[in-house]
């Protein structure tokens, strides 16, 4: 910033095509410590407007000029979406008051009248200069606000990569803060994980690991989004997803049950792949609907959103227990969804930490193929 | 009426001056400027003059009529206001005499500026 202040102030740009009035005008300026420059025609003062390092923050600007006129240069500037903000103060004389009038409905902010009060000048500049700045600082005020929103936006989408879409949408919420914060209600924990994958991953390649988990967590991924459920966590080859919360779903088992169907149907090809590289893989599925607690679960810095009650264990130990292709339902959740399946007796398995053994049955198939919704 | 007018209105360089801190050197620089421009000004309206082009005469008119005012050539402004005015109002058979007039209070005013050490 220079001690005429040229650059907290911006510039004026003296748009003249009397060399003498563009003299006096930039004299007066300077001695109330704003620097111009000068322009003899409206051709000129558009050039200056629109170089690239343009720091006008005030037009002062004739009428009467030969070529482009006041009039015209003024329309060209009020049209023109860059530059339409930058205040233009008429200079005119007493004789021409018809002319400022028009110029004032053409988006002047002011006029000056000649001969130029040193007073008048530098009252006129300021208050354009200082609506200027207040324009500057809308200006700039709204470009953040909407770099602000952008950001959110784009830390949205990038929760929703991690997150499932639910809990994305749930964290971004107004009412997302109550529910994060707990409840009580009736829900079907899913649990799948891979028979064989131990030993896979113990003898394959490491990427052969990866690049078979790839494919599996895409595969499942795009399954769980399509049932709308909400995955609670990825381990490996195991997952976990509850449905009935946060969205609550009146056919939660159902959705569940065709999930884990649809998970089987297309796991088969993937395992036939794998199969044929000597490595056994197979899906097991363990679900289970009961009361649970649900919501955040963790601690400060890393907090999952999560399903916590029996039916949660009840599913993980459901689902070690089933043999490959297995998807084995508590009784709960098969009373749930009796009509849509064909199960069969697996028998009441002894499950840890369960007193008594459970009776579970296997789902052969579903009697018809219902639509997802 | 015009010529009642003083070349130099000594009121308007006095105030010229105090609006710029009695500096002298500038408002020689003014009158140079003034004396190295207004000439293609005061050639336009003459010839316009010559032509009848009461629409050519206008904008010189008015350019020398401002910056004469701004140095207080008060006559020559007063004239080149009449210019003007008779142009807008297409008064073309009155262009030739006023014309006339600007070109002798030219030389006046110089006169009078050199006499006033503003100019060389």
């Amino acid at each position: 910033m220079s001690a005429n202040g040229g650059g907290a102030n911006g510039v004026a740009l003296v748009v003249d095509d009397s060399g003498v009035n563009r003299m006096l005008l930039s004299r007066h300026l300077e001695s109330i410590g704003i620097s111009s420059r000068e322009a003899e025609d409206g051709a000129a003062a558009l050039a200056a407007l629109r170089d690239g390092s343009s720091d006008i923050a005030v037009v002062l600007l004739d009428v009467m000029m030969p070529g482009m006129d006041g009039y015209e240069t003024l329309a060209a500037i009020k049209s023109d979406e860059a530059l339409r903000h930058v205040p233009v103060i008429m200079i005119s004389g007493v004789d021409e008051l018809d002319s400022v009038a028009r110029c004032i409905e053409l988006g002047a902010a002011d006029f000056l009248p000649k001969p130029f009060n040193p007073v008048i000048l530098a009252a006129r500049v300021r208050a354009s200069l200082a609506d200027k700045r207040l324009h500057d600082a809308e200006v700039e005020h709204s470009r953040r606000q909407a770099a602000l929103l952008d950001t959110i936006e784009r830390q949205k989408e990038e929760l929703s990569r991690f997150l499932s879409p639910q809990i994305a949408a749930l964290v971004s919420s107004a009412e997302g803060q109550q529910l994060l914060a707990g409840h009580r209600r009736e829900a079907t924990a899913v649990f799948c994980d891979l028979r064989g994958f131990t030993a896979f991953s113990d003898s394959a390649e490491p990427e052969e690991v990866l690049g078979m988990l790839r494919d599996y967590h895409a595969m499942m991924g795009a399954l769980i989004v399509e049932h709308g459920g909400t995955l609670e966590h990825f381990a490996g080859d195991g997952l976990m997803v509850f449905f009935n919360d946060p969205v609550p779903q009146p056919d939660h088992v159902a959705r569940a049950v065709r999930m884990a169907v649809a998970m089987r149907e297309r796991f088969a090809p993937l395992a036939a792949r794998w199969a044929k590289l000597g490595f056994e893989l197979g899906l097991g599925v363990g679900i289970a609907t009961g009361y649970a607690t649900l919501g955040r679960i963790g601690f400060e810095g890393r907090y999952d959103y999560g399903m916590v009650g029996a039916a949660v264990i009840v599913a993980s130990r459901l689902s070690s227990a089933a043999e490959a292709n297995q998807i084995l339902l508590n009784p709960r959740a098969h009373a749930a969804v009796d009509e849509l399946v064909e199960a069969e007796e697996v028998g009441a398995l002894a499950l840890k930490g369960f007193a008594r053994p459970i009776p579970t049955v296997n789902v052969v198939g579903l009697r018809s193929p219902a639509p997802v919704s | 009426m015009t010529n009642e007018l003083p070349l130099l209105d000594d009121s308007v360089l006095t105030e010229l001056r105090a609006s710029i801190g009695g500096d002298e050197e500038f408002v020689r620089d003014l009158v140079s400027t003034f004396l190295a421009e207004e000439p293609a000004n005061l050639q336009q309206i003459v010839d316009a003059a010559a032509r009848g082009d009461a629409e050519a005469i206008v904008r010189p008119a008015h350019t020398l009529k401002s910056s004469s005012a701004a140095i207080g050539a008060a006559r020559l402004s007063a004239i080149s206001r009449q210019i003007e005015l008779a142009g807008r109002e297409g008064r073309t058979d009155e262009l030739a005499t006023l014309a006339g007039q600007a070109s002798t209070t030219w030389a006046a005013t110089v006169a009078a500026l050199r006499e006033a050490g503003l100019a060389g």
